[in-house]
């Protein structure tokens, strides 16, 4: 009912920070158009989530529950929210730009013959014509485009990190069911099963140690592990990153990559070693709140974007710094 | 056994690995100006490079696609050169500029007129805009089952079988053929092709056919434009830098070091 | 009493039948191991255009009988080769002598005699000398270079056994004869001297035929072994293809007659390896191993009895993909004996792998830089004439006005970062000389090479058609390049260039002699040179470079142990600079270590890549308190007199 609508994601039972983030623009943008925010949750068990999600100041929590929707599966998902949608009937349907949201995203947008904007940095509303205004960046990061669409509902993407998930306010909400009529014959990709990497969640360091080509061999890594130890001993959560030109050369797995391509990151502090500067890497930690840059090339783009810098070959200043860090600690 | 039909769908763009020192952002016409030689979508040519390893294991005719305004042959032939079997351009003024979904719409039509098909590979997203949309919209047109973010795709027995990335590790997932999957990079780069094999491909002279809206596109498709309400150069990144310096590297070691006590 | 030799004593009837046939068959054996050879190389050889040249015969001829290439860098093996080769030559020359008299004019009697039977003892002392010196090389000193494998030790084995064999059965017929000449044939007496004269007719038939089986046998297998050199070796010597300048898009990446003899003819003899730099720097690469198993893997594929050398079974035929890390600094073709050029079979060999999309990655996304934006270091074209910026140097592209000279500056010297300083340093001479030069800045084109030591040779003749485009266009006719690698594919591959191209060294060497550069004493400095391969090697310039460094006043130049023709690759050739190998720094390490042990203060190189690598290598290695690198345009530039 012309609501501004969030899907919530649901992690260990719990709501994940991004759905936090998107209640935060989402509660923006409800403010705007003058309608009340709503979150709607997909799973087989999600009324915890729904509690927490009114708590957190939605008007409304609808459930989508039916034990067939345990774990993602996307034909499922979106037969149930193109039902959830038909009935909720929002003015504006935000998710988060992650793996789910990626595959959801498109694919409601043509069953509910409306137009998406992915990966969305900004929004707002449009006081002439109350239509969403999306902006994103393209051209890897070279422009800033801002979009508006028809269709109903809005629907857009938000990356996460950007916007600041909302405070508890101990809302009073309404928790609604939506059953939704999905059989298992509308499964046209069949799961096998599901392999685990063992890979690092690199979007929840506090701190980031990332390597790039100015490392010159793989050895290299090693030493950005060793800082990374000392470091979190002060710090919370220390993880190594790396370009893609140091995962293309075979020094560290894919999973540690930080970019465009790989993941996006804004640690509290995002240390740079041997590292030039490329775009598609600054986009993926230009929101680090604190850059530190270690490189030997003084004009390099990297110290462009830092807060701190030392000109220097690693070799010589990373040894001497840990011994610096266990003496201070 | 009749051979397996595989569509590839390939998205002309300027080089995104051009420096930002080429690129212009002219926020009068909207543009992004490239300086740059076109090239074939990075994730495109993934998706191709699927398409021949399974060509190469099983056998396969594979057909390209490419839609614009206006697609280079010489850009494009790159894709037979690789070892495609066929390629057809989808040239119009009305292609121009056009949206997820209207794009999504052109190509469903374009493959409703090749007929036949066994599997549909596209690009997870394309370089310029990264919307990452159109493969799973033509999807959902064309009804088929959809795997997005392939990392390694198999033919068996009539099924298609992906390897695809998910959060933490990968899902093996399984879906009868007619299907699509969107390719991700980790399946494989793009073998090298020979500046050879290109010349040859390019003075062999075999013609590529060329579809205008009218000889395939539906009676009555509204295509959309996409609507650019505003176009600008990012946000200044750059930041006041204090180069810590010093007479030793322990010296500077030393300055950070109280500097990442300061945050603590 | 007039001397004279039983030839085939006691041998019946049959036995000479037997022996005879016997004879046919390794005659015949011998001759079918040719003959699949010549088939091989038929079948898999380009062309195979026999061509007669008395310059190639000559040095086919010096080569092998003066073996004067073995001497190089290792006097004792081209002794005992001589030694070998005489030795076995004489015998045989011998043999065929004495068959002469056997079968028609009766001549080896009385002094002649004599005189053949001492110059054939001594041979056959040469040779055994020569077989036991190459053993104790192998077995006892173990040199490096030489390999032990079965075939090594069985074909000198073998030998040795025919010329024991042989003196042997000389000794028992003197033991039997004991004729007054015996003295002519002294070892054999010294032998004959420890049997009877009963023994000496007894044992005489059993020695004869070992001796016949053992050396029958031996001439059969030449073609079935490492021996095949003894006529592979001149014969690969004559048809040696490098020497030629053929246009590489000809017949482009297929391999040619000489190069397939070659293959054959290499006896292993591993000086390729110890000249290697990427062996000598523990990386999975050798010449000899490329080379070997290049030529089983041809023999698998073309000939119907696979590879007739059959003591050499359980090895490598299949060429992996360790060939991309040899640096073409063709160190393997200044030492080989049968001048092989191992580097150019490499490049050959990345022909074929390009054409077959089967290159490693960094090299893919080298190739698809060059081809997109002509350079492998950006992904744009439009920082080629940024170095020279600021400067006042004259565009040849903008204006009309014609200069003598185009200084054509290079990619690595535009725009990698470090080595602008250097392009401007060159600039700066040229100016300060009064030259009349331009540049063509922006839109300076790609000269190839790395295109084409990657093998990827439609590139490469589109990027030299390119150049010679731009160069018509401008009416470019006098080029001065800043790089070797540039210098080399302007001068050996643009057949029918209709411009000059000489290397920045000339010009400097050039304007000192001419008086227009001046030097004043800018501190004293102990310098040592190192020898680029493109300069040095592939263009035999080594002095300019030289004289030019001491005209300059209050330096001394002292030499690395390997200089000049011996210089180590510091491994940015090849296409090695954007590859990033696994332990690729090594290299680079190995040769500033020598250039540390020379006490100097100061690496002068001329060469981009040389510097680059090089000052990667100080830094790796720590020497940076210790060694400066420079480019001989600095060296020239920071000590010239201000011009009045």
């Amino acid at each position: 009912m012309n609501d501004v609508l969030i899907l919530g994601d649901v992690k260990e039972g719990a709501l994940d920070i991004r759905t936090l983030e998107l209640l935060g623009v989402g509660k923006k943008l409800a403010g705007s158009l003058n309608v009340e925010l709503s979150v709607v949750l997909v799973g087989d068990a999600v009324s915890e989530a729904a509690k927490q999600a009114v708590s957190y100041g939605a008007a409304r929590a609808y459930k989508v529950e039916h034990p067939l929707l345990k774990g993602f599966k996307a034909d499922l998902w979106v037969a149930s929210l193109e039902q959830a949608c038909s009935k909720i009937k929002p003015k504006v349907f935000l998710m988060g730009h992650s793996l789910t949201g990626m595959e959801l995203g498109p694919r409601l947008a043509c069953r509910l013959d409306t137009r998406l904007t992915t990966d969305c940095t900004d929004l707002s509303i449009d006081p002439k014509d109350g239509l969403l205004l999306r902006t994103k960046p393209v051209s890897g990061g070279n422009a800033v485009s801002v979009f508006k669409c028809r269709g109903e509902p809005q629907l857009a993407t938000v990356r996460g990190k950007v916007f600041e998930p909302v405070a508890a306010v101990d809302g009073k909400g309404e928790i609604m069911d939506i059953a939704p009529a999905i059989d298992e014959s509308m499964i046209k990709v069949e799961s096998l099963g599901i392999v685990r990497e063992e890979t690092v969640a690199l979007d929840k360091a506090d701190v980031v140690v990332a390597g790039g080509a100015g490392l010159e061999e793989k050895e290299g890594f090693d030493m950005l592990q060793e800082l990374s130890n000392a470091l979190s001993k002060s710090f919370g959560n220390v993880m190594v990153g790396a370009t893609r030109v140091a995962v293309d050369k075979g020094w560290i797995t894919s999973d540690h990559q930080v970019g465009l391509t790989g993941t996006m990151v804004s640690p509290d502090i995002f240390v740079s070693v041997g590292i030039s500067g490329a775009i598609q890497h600054i986009v993926g930690m230009i929101h680090s709140k604190k850059i530190i840059t270690i490189n030997t090339d003084r004009g390099c783009t990297m110290f462009k974007v830092s807060d701190y810098g030392i000109v220097e070959d690693y070799k010589k200043v990373v040894p001497a710094l840990i011994q610096k860090l266990e003496e201070l600690s | 056994m009749k051979e397996l039909e595989i569509i590839v769908c390939a998205k002309q763009i300027p080089d995104p690995e051009a420096p930002l020192s080429d690129v212009r952002v002219d926020s009068e016409k909207m543009e992004v100006i490239v300086d740059a030689p076109q090239v074939i979508s990075p994730f495109d040519e993934n998706a191709l490079e699927a398409a021949l390893r399974i060509k190469e294991e099983m056998g396969a005719k594979i057909t390209v696609l490419s839609m614009g305004k206006k697609v280079s042959d010489t850009v494009m032939r790159k894709n037979l050169a690789a070892g495609a079997d066929k390629l057809i351009l989808l040239q119009d003024d009305a292609f121009e500029n056009l949206d997820s979904h209207s794009t999504a719409g052109v190509l469903a039509d374009a493959i409703r007129k090749i007929g036949e098909y066994d599997l549909i590979l596209t690009g997870r997203q394309a370089g310029d805009w990264d919307f990452g949309q159109v493969g799973l919209i033509l999807g959902e047109l064309l009804g088929l089952p959809c795997v997005s973010l392939a990392r390694e795709i198999k033919v068996k027995d009539g099924n298609v079988l992906v390897k695809k990335n998910i959060l933490g590790g990968y899902e093996e997932v399984k879906a009868k053929m007619p299907a699509l999957v969107t390719v991700s990079n980790e399946v494989g780069e793009l073998r090298y092709i020979s500046k050879t094999k290109m010349l040859t491909m390019l003075r062999g002279g075999a013609s590529i056919p060329t579809w205008k809206s009218g000889d395939f596109v539906s009676a009555g498709a509204k295509l959309q434009k996409m609507n650019i309400v505003e176009l600008s150069s990012p946000p200044d990144m750059r930041r006041d830098c204090e180069m810590l310096e010093g007479s030793t590297p322990a010296e500077k070691a030393g300055k950070l070091a109280a500097i990442f006590k300061s945050l603590r | 009493m007039t001397a004279y030799r039983i030839i085939y004593w006691q041998l019946g009837n049959t036995g000479h039948w037997v022996f005879y046939m016997l004879a046919a068959l390794s005659v015949a054996f011998f001759l079918a191991g040719m003959a699949t050879c010549v088939l091989v190389w038929k079948k898999k050889a380009a062309s195979v255009e026999l061509s007669f040249s008395w310059d190639a015969l000559k040095r086919a001829m010096l080569d092998a009988f003066l073996g004067l290439r073995l001497f190089h860098g290792d006097i004792a093996a081209g002794t005992m080769h001589l030694l070998i080769f005489w030795g076995f030559l004489i015998l045989f020359i011998g043999t065929v002598l004495m068959a002469a008299h056997e079968y028609m004019v009766s001549y080896l009697t009385g002094t002649i005699y004599l005189v053949y039977s001492l110059v054939m003892e001594v041979a056959g002392l040469m040779l055994l000398t020569g077989i036991l010196w190459a053993l104790t090389r192998r077995y006892i000193q173990r040199v490096p270079r030489l390999e032990r494998r079965l075939e090594d030790a069985l074909v000198p084995a073998w030998l040795l056994l025919v010329v024991i064999t042989g003196y042997i059965v000389e000794g028992l017929q003197l033991a039997y004869l004991r004729p007054p000449w015996y003295r002519w044939s002294f070892a054999g007496w010294w032998i004959g001297s420890l049997f009877s004269a009963a023994e000496g007719k007894d044992l005489y038939l059993y020695l004869w035929w070992v001796h016949g089986l053992l050396s029958l046998s031996f001439i059969a297998a030449i073609p079935f072994t490492k021996l095949f050199h003894i006529l592979g070796a001149p014969a690969g010597i004559y048809f040696q293809e490098h020497e030629r300048p053929v246009d590489i898009m000809e017949g482009a990446g297929e391999f040619g007659l000489g190069e397939l003899i070659f293959f054959d003819a290499c006896m292993r003899c591993g000086r390729c390896v110890e000249a290697c730099p990427s062996a000598g720097a523990g990386e999975p690469f050798a010449p000899r191993d490329f080379v070997q198993a290049m030529r089983r893997s041809i023999w698998q594929q073309y000939s119907t009895f696979g590879d007739i050398r059959f003591l050499g079974k359980g090895e490598v035929s299949e060429v992996d993909d360790k060939f991309w890390y040899c640096t073409t600094c063709r160190a393997c073709l200044e030492v080989c004996p049968v001048y092989g050029a191992a580097f150019e079979a490499v490049v050959k060999k990345r022909v074929l792998a390009v054409e077959e999309g089967d290159v490693p990655k960094l090299i893919n996304q080298t190739l698809e830089k060059l081809s997109k934006y002509d350079n492998p270091w950006e992904s744009s074209r439009n920082k080629r004439g940024a170095w020279a910026e600021g400067t006042d140097l004259v565009d040849l592209t903008k204006t009309d006005a014609k200069t003598d000279i185009c200084y054509f500056v290079g990619c690595t010297t535009s725009l990698e970062p470090t080595a602008q300083g250097e392009a401007q340093a060159f600039a700066k001479i040229l100016q300060s000389a009064g030259v009349n030069f331009g540049i063509l800045g922006k839109k300076e084109p790609c000269c190839g090479d790395v295109a084409r030591r990657m093998g990827e040779l439609g590139l490469f003749a589109e990027q030299r058609e390119n150049s010679l485009n731009v160069f018509d266009e401008y009416g470019i006719s006098d080029l001065v390049t800043f790089s070797p690698h540039c210098f080399n594919a302007f001068k050996n591959e643009y057949p029918q260039a209709p411009f000059r191209v000489r290397h920045y060294t000339i010009v400097l060497r050039e304007l000192i002699a001419g008086g227009k550069l001046r030097f004043k004493e800018n501190g004293r400095a102990t310098v040592t040179y190192h020898d680029p391969c493109y300069l040095g090697r592939y263009n035999r310039i080594f002095d300019e470079p030289r004289q030019i460094i001491r005209s300059i006043p209050g330096l001394k130049l002292v030499e690395m142990s390997h200089h000049g023709a011996d210089s180590l690759c510091c491994g940015g050739g090849g296409g090695r600079m954007w590859q990033k190998l696994e332990g690729v720094g090594k290299m680079s390490e190995v040769r500033i270590r020598e250039a540390e042990a020379t006490g100097a203060q100061i690496v002068v190189t001329a060469c981009p890549l040389c510097r680059i690598m090089l000052e990667d290598a100080r830094k790796a290695a720590g020497l940076n308190e210790k060694l400066r690198i420079m480019d001989l345009n600095e060296l020239v530039l920071q000590a010239l007199k201000e011009t009045d």
